[in-house]
């Protein structure tokens, strides 16, 4: 549990460009907590200190910050209905916004142009005191770098809480290289990036919730910055700033699960097998399996759903030997396919009972993935 | 329980006003005082329907039914005009809705295989009793240690409580001092395995259909 931090006395007054505002209160408030369990959680701490507005918001998992210029009249401190005042300020006209505290009735007011409105506030004590960032030291990372691995590698992180270990990506920077790896006990998604620079020494597993939300907000970035506080790990990139807390537990092995010989290697036009899978996967339904049929020269991708339909599409491939067929999980195998980069698909089968792996030209990335039992 | 297929018209006046044209319904009297009004569509959901204490009067081709309803009356009029059947059944006593169902099932499928529980266990008995109720099954595991099993069809904090409970009593016995708890359940829920972790207590999941040999295992990089 995280402390709470000595707060600000006074009753914040300040005014702020509404566009400034709506701009950091959409970046910020994608870290309210969803559940209301804890209702200050559902908060976005306002904070005015010198010339600067500061947005925090956290559901103890993830917490992110931001901060904007603006003309403080008041310092002060208040936390506010996340969602509530992101709709509120959003629906503005777009003239500067007085925000002021009225702390005697726990309310805060918001003005702009004959516009007003009064959203009760909560207990600005009762926000959790967040890792102090100014502590700790960041290196710089490649932005493009970083959010490329994190969407390759990040959907096949399980989303079945009661597996934490699962639900986050394992990052190690090695010299020269960022490794990301992610598994959700059905694939794994492994990216060795190379960096240039030094790197920083870290070894964690991070929720994969909080590197997407992390790509999202340093889209417009060249660089991000990365740093280490005691159990999170905090990341900076614009005006934003997010903090993580590592996830505690042993990540799997994952080279043992990567098999070192395969019976088939097939290069296949990647485009064209995912077009055909997304096409047949739409008789795929209610868990029925993607089957994979390889022939003499032909790849055949079929898909049947009791009381829906079949679909059925065939393609060139270069394959040799006894046919073998092979079922998948629909949206595990598009997965898959969207990850790897590129046009030329390695296509790497063992057996119908054991793991495929799929790899592009460059042998940085592979996803691999288990098959489904086929019945009959 | 009486039975009714008839043609005929249904009027609803109390709370607000509903009345049914002529049409073939099923009307079900229940020996409680409910009063339902089927037609052949529209789901498992009466037409109408009124709900127990009742006052039933039966007029020949009208059925009354009422029901007080704060200083109000609710009134159901059904109007025969031709009856199609009307039988009336002794339903005898009621039983009751077997919810548990999952969980014996699944601790009839452990019994006989203890070992999917992910450790080489063998049954010493079901439903092993102390003082705080049965636990559910009680093994042995490869040192002759004894494990004490609980098996639900979820796995939440209450029957992380549960098992405590059953595994504070078993201990107080010298020879089962050291006697270890698993969980069985089909799902978790991820704060009753945080909880089991910090008492010690193992999680396993279990799936019924497996066990009883319907379905193959997923297929899995790793356990």
């Amino acid at each position: 549990m995280i402390d709470t931090d000595i707060t600000l006395g006074g009753a914040l007054k300040v005014s702020v460009s509404k566009s400034a505002l709506a701009e950091h209160l959409a970046l910020v408030s994608r870290g309210v907590s969803s559940r209301t369990a804890v209702l200050v959680l559902g908060g976005i701490q306002l904070r005015a200190t010198g010339e600067t507005l500061s947005l925090a918001a956290t559901d103890m998992e993830l917490s992110l910050r931001s901060s904007v210029g603006a003309n403080v009249q008041n310092e002060g401190e208040v936390v506010v209905p996340g969602r509530l005042l992101n709709d509120v300020v959003r629906s503005l006209p777009d003239a500067d916004v007085v925000l002021e505290h009225l702390s005697g009735e726990a309310v805060l007011s918001i003005t702009s142009g004959s516009a007003s409105y009064r959203i009760h506030t909560y207990a600005a004590e009762d926000f959790p005191r967040l890792p102090d960032i100014d502590t700790v030291g960041f290196h710089d990372l490649e932005a493009d770098a970083l959010i490329e691995t994190v969407n390759r590698v990040g959907r096949s992180a399980s989303r079945d809480e009661s597996r934490p270990v699962l639900t986050g990506v394992l990052v190690r920077f090695e010299p020269g290289k960022l490794v990301m790896a992610a598994t959700d006990s059905y694939r794994l998604a492994v990216k060795e990036t190379p960096l240039t620079g030094a790197v920083p020494e870290l070894e964690a597993i991070i929720p994969a919730r909080a590197l997407q939300e992390l790509a999202r907000m340093a889209g417009d970035s060249s660089t991000v910055q990365l740093g280490v506080h005691e159990n999170h790990v905090v990341f900076g990139a614009g005006s934003g700033w997010l903090t993580t807390r590592r996830i505690d537990g042993q990540f799997p092995n994952y080279r043992q699960l990567l098999p070192e010989q395969f019976e088939h290697e097939l290069a296949l036009p990647r485009e064209e097998v995912l077009g055909v899978v997304r096409r047949v996967s739409v008789m795929a339904q209610r868990n029925s399996p993607l089957r994979l049929r390889f022939a003499e020269g032909e790849l055949t991708i079929s898909a049947q759903t009791q009381d829906v339909g079949e679909a059925r599409e065939s393609l060139p491939a270069p394959y040799t030997g006894e046919p073998l067929e092979i079922g998948f999980n629909a949206d595990f195998l598009r997965d898959g396919l969207e990850s790897i980069e590129g046009d030329a698909l390695r296509f790497k089968l063992i057996s119908p009972l054991r793991p495929a792996v799929l790899q592009g030209p460059a042998q940085d990335y592979t996803y691999l993935i288990m098959p489904i039992r086929l019945a009959g | 329980m009486r039975l009714i297929v008839a043609r005929c018209e249904v009027t609803y006046t109390g709370r607000l006003y509903a009345h049914l044209p002529e049409s073939t319904r099923l009307l079900m009297i229940k020996n409680d005082g409910s009063v339902l009004v089927h037609a052949d569509a529209g789901g498992y959901k009466p037409l109408n329907w009124m709900t127990p204490p009742t006052v039933f009067e039966d007029e020949g081709d009208i059925l009354v039914v009422r029901k007080r309803a704060g200083k109000t009356e609710d009134r159901l009029e059904i109007k025969l005009l031709e009856v199609l059947s009307d039988v009336e059944h002794d339903m005898g006593e009621a039983a009751g809705l077997e919810k548990d169902g999952v969980e014996r099932d699944l601790q009839e499928a452990l019994a006989a295989a203890p070992e999917t529980l992910g450790e080489p266990l063998r049954l010493d008995r079901r439903e092993w009793p102390t003082d705080v109720g049965p636990v559910d099954l009680m093994c042995r595991d490869e040192d002759d240690g004894w494990v004490a099993v609980e098996i639900k069809r979820v796995g939440t904090i209450d029957a992380v409580e549960q098992l405590t409970r059953y595994l504070d009593f078993i201990r107080l016995d010298p020879a089962k001092a050291e006697c270890r708890g698993i969980l069985a359940a089909q799902q978790f829920k991820p704060q009753a395995i945080t909880l089991a972790e910090s008492r010690g207590i193992a999680c396993a999941v279990v799936d019924l259909a497996v066990l009883r040999g319907e379905r193959e295992p997923e297929l899995t990089l790793f356990s």
